[in-house]
């Protein structure tokens, strides 16, 4: 009897000193994704060969849900080790010290590693002086030009510039059945928040925060910030831009693209899926955003891979960072169409060879991040506020980028 | 222990179980989020908050976009209530008889009842497109009522339209249930009484149904109520607050406060105005509806 019970002893002892070092990664991958399946079948496995003993177990919340869990699990302090980071909450998690300073725990790796990401999707790892993750994956918008209806107004080629751009809208924008209503838009966007707006706000030469983030006034309301926006309006006014920019409501943007109804729609690498979805035989063309003042710019999108501060593994976690976004785990998920981060990755055969990760890759070496801050949610909604006063509610475009410089100073004083 | 004591402490353990939740569930998050209400609060816990007594109060009468919310929601409970009650009062009398098919119907009433908000607020947004939707087909092409499509979710001044149709549809069912509830414990004898007397059917159900329904209706009254000022994934499923925060509602600004902005505190105090102000009404409500018969 006692023999057998310290035989189950022993055992106990070998099974906990032996236990893997279990790392938790969230994450909102659809489990129907290919990302997905590179993700569970080939990355996770194939770190786990490489470092034995250490466990990644990677759990799904839906992207509806993920805020609302982060937030409980803050409250609670209940983290996982790892997670896949919209990075817009970047520097909101960071700010409120929950995320691992990665150029403070692992100055001299991060440092020797910080370079060879795209600067754009960098950006949005660093809050007040600090990096709080590495880019994982990216995207950004380009123009999508309906060559046909295009061909139809007698224009050859897309816009190049944002003069061209004004020019083709007006000749896109047609009545077709003659019933003195519009039927054919020139252009059509989702919305009229930032992500939709600041393509046209810093192409046109203006911004929305100073380069350090921390000023308002003089910037979301310089004088090619007005401009631009009193150009959309016209625009707008004339017909020429679909009203579903307004949330109306009716077809879609990329729907609309691909049934001949819209011109020019700008788009992220998802439009290719879902045109091809709906559309098997619809043509897509890529044009990079037209230039302005500021040449030819556009938005960063995407998500980073963040570490939190209360892992017991951190040097695991780095690891598992590290390898996440190596050059050939990058590639092996760009082929499942995740845009990859890493600027040597633009030269692979793989990516110049892709129907269309190419121009995408170009306009990512321009593109912007929304102001990494920690209120850029309240920044956000003041900015879509002043484009809706003046596109829907007619208010002077100068009047409502004034009132949001003060609504953003006001924000930015509590920093 | 004397028979009373022992008989009182009998009770107390019978009303236990829902006194600790009603406790747990409901008095603490109020006095909680009272408390909250004082800080600039931190999500994380690590962080000390910073005590800030009544400035979010403050900054709460000063926020314009506070007064909207509220307004938008005043004005959704005071159109949303009658609109349920009225709709479901005809229907529940319609239905309530032996007539074929009437089972039937009051399934089909109240299956918008059982229905996800997010599904028929996606289904609502269809309808009500400027372009293509349905509402407007039938208003212009068939009806030719309107000359242009009405841009029902875009126009600052339209917006909350469909949104007081969608919460008035997808109540009736509920309201109708609680009627025919009501209706079934009227005694036939009265309708029998008054048909002798030769009263038509009008003046039956103003004379009997009607007053003998009060209180049904002083209950709905006061659910409806409750549940108009908690009005939210309508919202932020068909508008988000937009467009220029004119649907913004309560909860969804105190969601967006909170969830968005990270302002616990604010939200808090948020949450807790909230609070008073349907605890009052509530209250203002029991008091004048609730004479005897």
């Amino acid at each position: 009897m006692k023999k057998s019970l310290v035989v189950i002893f022993v055992l106990l002892l070998c099974v906990f000193s032996f236990a893997a070092k279990e790392l938790v990664l969230w994450h909102s991958y659809s489990t129907t994704s290919g990302e997905y399946k590179v993700l569970t079948e080939k990355v996770i496995p194939d770190f786990e060969k490489t470092h034995p003993g250490v466990k990644i177990v990677e759990t799904q919340v839906s992207s509806d849900e993920m805020r609302k869990r982060l937030v409980v699990s803050t409250a609670s302090q209940d983290f996982p080790d790892l997670m896949r980071m919209d990075i817009i909450w970047v520097p909101q998690f960071g700010n409120i010290d929950v995320l691992m300073k990665l150029d403070k725990e692992f100055p001299a790796e991060f440092n020797k590693m910080k370079d060879e990401f795209l600067e754009g999707p960098l950006s949005t790892c660093k809050w007040d002086g600090n990096y709080y993750g590495l880019p994982l994956d990216t995207n950004t918008r380009v123009l999508l030009w309906n060559k046909k209806l295009f061909n139809e107004a007698g224009l050859s080629h897309p816009p190049r510039t944002m003069d061209e751009f004004f020019e083709d809208i007006k000749l896109l924008t047609k009545d077709n059945d003659g019933d003195g209503e519009i039927d054919q838009w020139g252009f059509a966007d989702s919305g009229l928040g930032p992500w939709n707006s600041i393509p046209w706000i810093y192409s046109a030469g203006g911004e929305i925060l100073n380069s350090d983030n921390n000023t308002a006034e003089g910037h979301v309301n310089s004088k090619q910030s007005v401009a631009i926006l009193n150009e959309y309006k016209e625009l707008y006014d004339e017909g020429c831009i679909s009203d579903i920019v307004t949330g109306s409501g009716g077809i879609g943007a990329l729907e609309g693209y691909a049934e001949n109804i819209y011109a020019m729609v700008i788009s992220g690498p998802w439009g290719h899926s879902i045109i091809k979805g709906q559309y098997p035989d619809a043509e897509i063309n890529y044009a990079l955003m037209p230039a302005g003042e500021n040449g030819s710019r556009s938005v960063v999108g995407g998500e980073d891979i963040v570490m939190f501060q209360s892992t017991k593994y951190k040097q695991e976690a780095f690891e598992f960072m590290k390898y996440i976004t190596s050059y050939d785990v990058q590639l092996e998920f760009a082929k499942v169409g995740q845009m990859p981060v890493l600027k040597s990755i633009a030269d692979d055969p793989f990516i110049r060879n892709h129907d269309y990760f190419g121009i995408y890759m170009q306009q990512l070496k321009t593109a912007v991040a929304r102001s990494p801050h920690p209120a850029w949610n309240e920044i956000e909604d003041s900015i879509a506020t002043a484009w809706e006063d003046t596109v829907i509610g007619d208010y002077d475009a100068k009047d409502s980028l004034d009132s949001a410089a003060e609504d953003i100073e006001d924000i930015l004083s509590e920093y | 222990m004397t028979r009373n004591k022992k008989r009182a402490l009998t009770g107390i353990l019978f009303i236990l179980p829902g006194l600790i939740s009603y406790l747990l569930w409901t008095i603490y998050p109020i006095l909680n989020s009272f408390f909250m209400s004082m800080f600039k609060w931190n999500i994380n816990p690590k962080i000390p908050n910073q005590f800030i007594g009544i400035e979010n109060y403050i900054n709460l009468f000063k926020d314009e976009k506070f007064y909207t919310a509220l307004i938008n929601t005043l004005k959704y409970t005071v159109v949303t209530v009658p609109g349920q009650l009225i709709l479901g009062l005809i229907i529940a009398i319609l239905l309530n008889r032996k007539a074929k098919g009437s089972t039937f119907f009051r399934l089909l009433y109240y299956l918008p009842v059982v229905t996800s908000w997010v599904v028929v607020s996606v289904l609502f947004q269809y309808l009500f497109s400027s372009r293509g939707g349905m509402v407007n087909y039938i208003l212009k092409d068939i009806l030719h009522f309107i000359p242009k499509n009405i841009k029902w979710l875009s126009d600052p001044s339209k917006a909350m339209i469909p949104i007081y149709i969608l919460g008035i549809w997808k109540g009736i069912g509920w309201s109708m249930l609680i009627f025919l509830a009501g209706l079934q414990g009227i005694p036939k004898i009265y309708y029998e009484a008054a048909q002798l007397d030769g009263a038509s059917s009008w003046k039956q159900v103003k004379h009997i149904t009607l007053p003998l329904l009060r209180p049904t209706m002083i209950f709905q009254i006061v659910m409806l109520t409750i549940g108009g000022f908690n009005v939210f994934l309508s919202v932020f499923v068909m508008t988000g607050g937009g467009p220029r925060g004119s649907t913004e509602v309560l909860s969804s600004y105190m969601f967006k406060e909170a969830f968005s902005y990270f302002h616990f505190g604010y939200a808090s105090a948020i949450s807790f105005v909230f609070f008073i102000i349907v605890f009052t009404i509530s209250q203002i409500q029991r008091k004048f509806l609730n004479k005897d018969i």
